[in-house]
């Protein structure tokens, strides 16, 4: 029985790509496509264990899930002619055994639609990984979940909400420009679920190599496919390499071992042959080089070197600034300064790895302060080496990699015994005469700091300039008021830390200036823009929050605050927290419908019940239908989303702006 | 996980269908991805033997036909199931005989 359980799941996973592309070509619909296939195989489940595995596995799902389609049109009669072709295809049954030529071609077809539709820019990306993972490769939402350390549940509903954005999306093969735009998001979704398994972003293990084979399968099935895309072989000699290092990667221990110690007799040369055959194929098709191309070669220049010491770092450099031009992200960018670091010496590396300092996105990303650990190591700066290893080990989410940065920093031979940053942090905020509140929004200030500038980093080696550049860099476009919040956090911080002996305090102070709040910050909407507004398709929550936001001209957190209980419907008017929030007749036309009958419990509710991970308190729960109360940060962001269209700017706007407009 | 699936030799030629349906059968599991390195083997091949300090060296062919592997594929599965999955429909190709397949450890 378990036997044939097992059997069952290897035909689907071999065969699904193929018979839900075959289905989704006949049916027009990718979710439909898959509920068929998933039917036929549930009858497979129920059939199979006492009949046997029948002779030609993929033969038999394909013509059970025809037949369900079928069924399944004759019920809904507007697909009528649908129904006939499905029909006819199943008069003339077509054996695997007897495949023909052509009938392959069109099955290679098939399944090339589903990749390009199963990763479709209209989808975010999360439901594009998901949905390939489940009709391309045949993964059921269990493995997605257990892969990508979510529950079982979200990965069931991306799928749901992917197959529900395609109904409709043309399912034809795209051609021209749009292709290689297309192709494209295919070779993302590729490699995201590659990198995803090859450098796991989270969790225990460095690597979960179930993913990095997935996504080597779907490589190498897509240059079957679309043999004449430079690009794709490009993609697939990266990730051969890649992943041919996957042994040496690890240490004993399961701790990562960077590249140029990687012991290479441990690579696997079989997928170096293969990575070697593909980049010839890419570079064979010729055409400028794109950037799976050039990461390509840069992974070939690896793998090429006999010894780290034998490696072309000159090369790779030179690899690095064609792919720079071509995708300038601040990840390429560190990488580039890696090579430059071995080609030039670390003083070049370094220069260019603090140009990334200031830059935003990598503020929290452990890598930048790990290539500087290593470029001051190598400069023979152990003590500023030690601080960037732990700050980039405090940056991590994956356990092994920070064991190793802590080791390193550890290496460097111990600090001497001073106080640092962290230290001090913890202590200010241990003091017994602060306030909740004041305690929580000095931590918030003084986090930022320890992760930006090091919590092992000596106190007394702070300097002004560094301090205002986390102020901008972090900060830079926050709110005046915010601003002013955290300076004087760390204005106070440093006087409690005796910082005034440093000489260049009151420099700090003179850089990082006090900002003027002004009162009227942001600019409420305009009557037109309001009119606008209250025109909007939204959900009746929504539409009550912002009419009562506007009506009431009370806090965005008070009126989130609201219990139904609160309400006082007749006189249009409710208390909380010691007063009183009044609404005129918009809100009183739309409140009966929110509450629909409900007596309890918050008034604005959340979309879903919270999940097991994040319990609320009794008082933030609904009775009747479990759901939590609609957080301050889902009701900024759906009304920003919502307004973006009346934004000049695009951005959209905040729930203030509802009411201060009026004052 | 890696299998190296093992044709014993038969002693019937192969025909130009059963080519033709291999070449198929090949191109598709190298499209799927699951193909890393196939080859047929000389039938005759040399044996090397050791014992104690003696190496002999024997040139074939040996009196044993379905010993000796005709041909191998190196495949890339997730599962025994898959292998063993691929490893029927290339029975129902090729006909009488037999196969073997076994898990590669490593690299």
């Amino acid at each position: 029985m378990t036997d044939v359980r097992r059997t069952i799941d290897a035909v689907w996973k071999l065969e699904s790509a193929a018979l839900i592309g075959g289905l989704t070509r006949l049916v027009r619909d990718v979710g439909l496509a898959e509920e068929l296939a998933q039917d036929a195989l549930v009858t497979a489940l129920e059939q199979w264990p006492s009949s046997g595995v029948p002779d030609n596995p993929a033969a038999w799902l394909m013509t059970t899930a025809k037949r369900r389609g079928i069924d399944h049109m004759r019920r809904a009669e507007r697909l009528t002619r649908r129904h006939e072709q499905l029909a006819r295809e199943l008069d003339q049954p077509r054996d695997v055994e007897q495949r023909d030529v052509e009938h392959h071609d069109v099955q290679h077809d098939d399944v090339l639609r589903l990749m390009f539709l199963s990763s479709h820019p209209v989808l975010p990306t999360e439901q594009r990984v998901a949905l390939t993972l489940r009709v391309v490769g045949g993964l059921t939402a269990a493995e997605i979940a257990r892969a990508f350390l979510v529950t079982e549940q979200r990965i069931a509903q991306r799928i749901a909400a992917a197959k529900q954005a395609l109904s409709g999306v043309p399912i034809e093969l795209p051609e021209g420009a749009s292709l290689a735009e297309r192709l494209s998001s295919v070779l993302e979704v590729v490699y995201l679920i590659f990198n995803e398994g090859y450098s796991a972003t989270a969790g225990d293990d460095l690597m979960r190599l179930d993913l990095t084979l997935e996504a080597l399968r779907l490589g190498r099935l897509l240059a079957e496919l679309a043999p004449d895309e430079a690009e794709v072989h490009g993609l697939v000699a990266l990730m051969e390499i890649q992943a041919s290092r996957s042994a040496a990667r690890t240490g004993p221990s399961g701790e990562p071992v960077q590249l140029h110690e990687q012991n290479r007799g441990r690579w696997d040369r079989l997928l170096i042959r293969r990575g070697f055959t593909a980049l010839l194929r890419a570079r064979d098709i010729g055409g400028p080089p794109g950037p799976y191309v050039l990461q390509a070669a840069i992974a070939v220049c690896h793998a090429q070197a006999r010894t780290a010491e034998d490696t072309d770092w000159r090369q790779i450099s030179t690899l690095y600034d064609a792919l720079v031009r071509l995708r300038p992200t601040p990840v390429v960018r560190l990488n580039r300064a890696v090579a430059v670091g071995f080609a030039q010496g670390p003083e070049a590396g370094l220069a260019l790895a603090d140009e990334l300092s200031t830059d935003r996105t990598l503020l929290d990303y452990h890598l930048l302060p790990g290539v500087r650990g290593d470029l001051l190591a190598k400069l023979g700066r152990p003590a500023e080496a030690r601080v960037e290893f732990a700050r980039a080990a405090a940056l991590t989410r994956n356990a092994a990699e920070r064991d190793f940065l802590l080791r390193r920093a550890d290496e460097l031979g111990t600090a001497a015994p001073v106080v640092t940053l962290g230290q001090a942090a913890t202590d200010f905020l241990a003091r017994d005469d602060l306030d909740a509140a004041t305690k929580r929004s000095y931590a918030q200030t003084l986090r930022r700091l320890c992760s930006a500038l090091g919590d092992r980093r000596p106190l007394e080696s702070l300097t002004a300039d560094e301090i205002a550049a986390v102020f901008e860099v972090a900060w830079g476009d926050a709110a005046a008021k915010t601003w002013n919040r955290h300076r004087s956090t760390v204005r106070s911080f440093g006087a409690w830390a005796a910082l005034p002996d440093l000489p260049d305090l009151p420099h700090l102070a003179a850089m990082v200036e006090r900002r003027v709040e002004s009162s009227v910050r942001t600019p409420g909407l305009t009557a037109a823009q309001l009119e606008r507004l209250w025109e909007f398709e939204v959900p009746v929550r929504e539409r009550t929050l912002w009419r009562l936001l506007h009506e009431s001209a009370a806090g965005v957190r008070v009126v989130l605050s609201l219990n139904v209980e609160d309400l006082d419907l007749d006189d249009r008017r409710a208390r909380v927290a010691g007063r009183w929030v009044t609404w005129r007749s918009g809100t009183a036309r739309l409140l009966p419908v929110l509450l629909a009958g409900r007596g309890r419990g918050p008034l604005f509710l959340a979309d879903r019940r919270p999940g097991p991970a994040r319990p609320r308190a009794a008082a933030d729960l609904c009775p009747d239908t479990g759901r939590g109360r609609l957080s301050y940060e889902r009701a900024e962001y759906l009304f920003k989303r919502a307004t973006r269209a009346l934004d000049p700017a695009g951005q959209g706007h905040t729930l203030r702006q509802l009411w201060s407009g009026r004052r | 996980m890696r299998y190296l699936m093992m044709q014993m030799a038969t002693e019937h030629a192969p025909d130009e269908r059963l080519f033709a349906e291999m070449g198929r059968f090949i191109e598709e599991m190298a499209a799927s991805g699951l193909l890393l390195a196939t080859g047929g083997l000389d039938a005759a091949g040399t044996r090397i033997t050791s014992e104690g300090d003696e190496i002999t060296v024997t040139d074939g062919p040996f009196t044993e036909a379905k010993e000796v592997v005709a041909g191998f594929a190196l495949i890339e599965v997730r599962s025994k199931e898959e292998a063993v999955e691929l490893g029927r429909r290339f029975r129902r190709i090729v006909g009488d005989g037999e196969s073997r397949i076994h898990q590669v450890f490593g690299p």
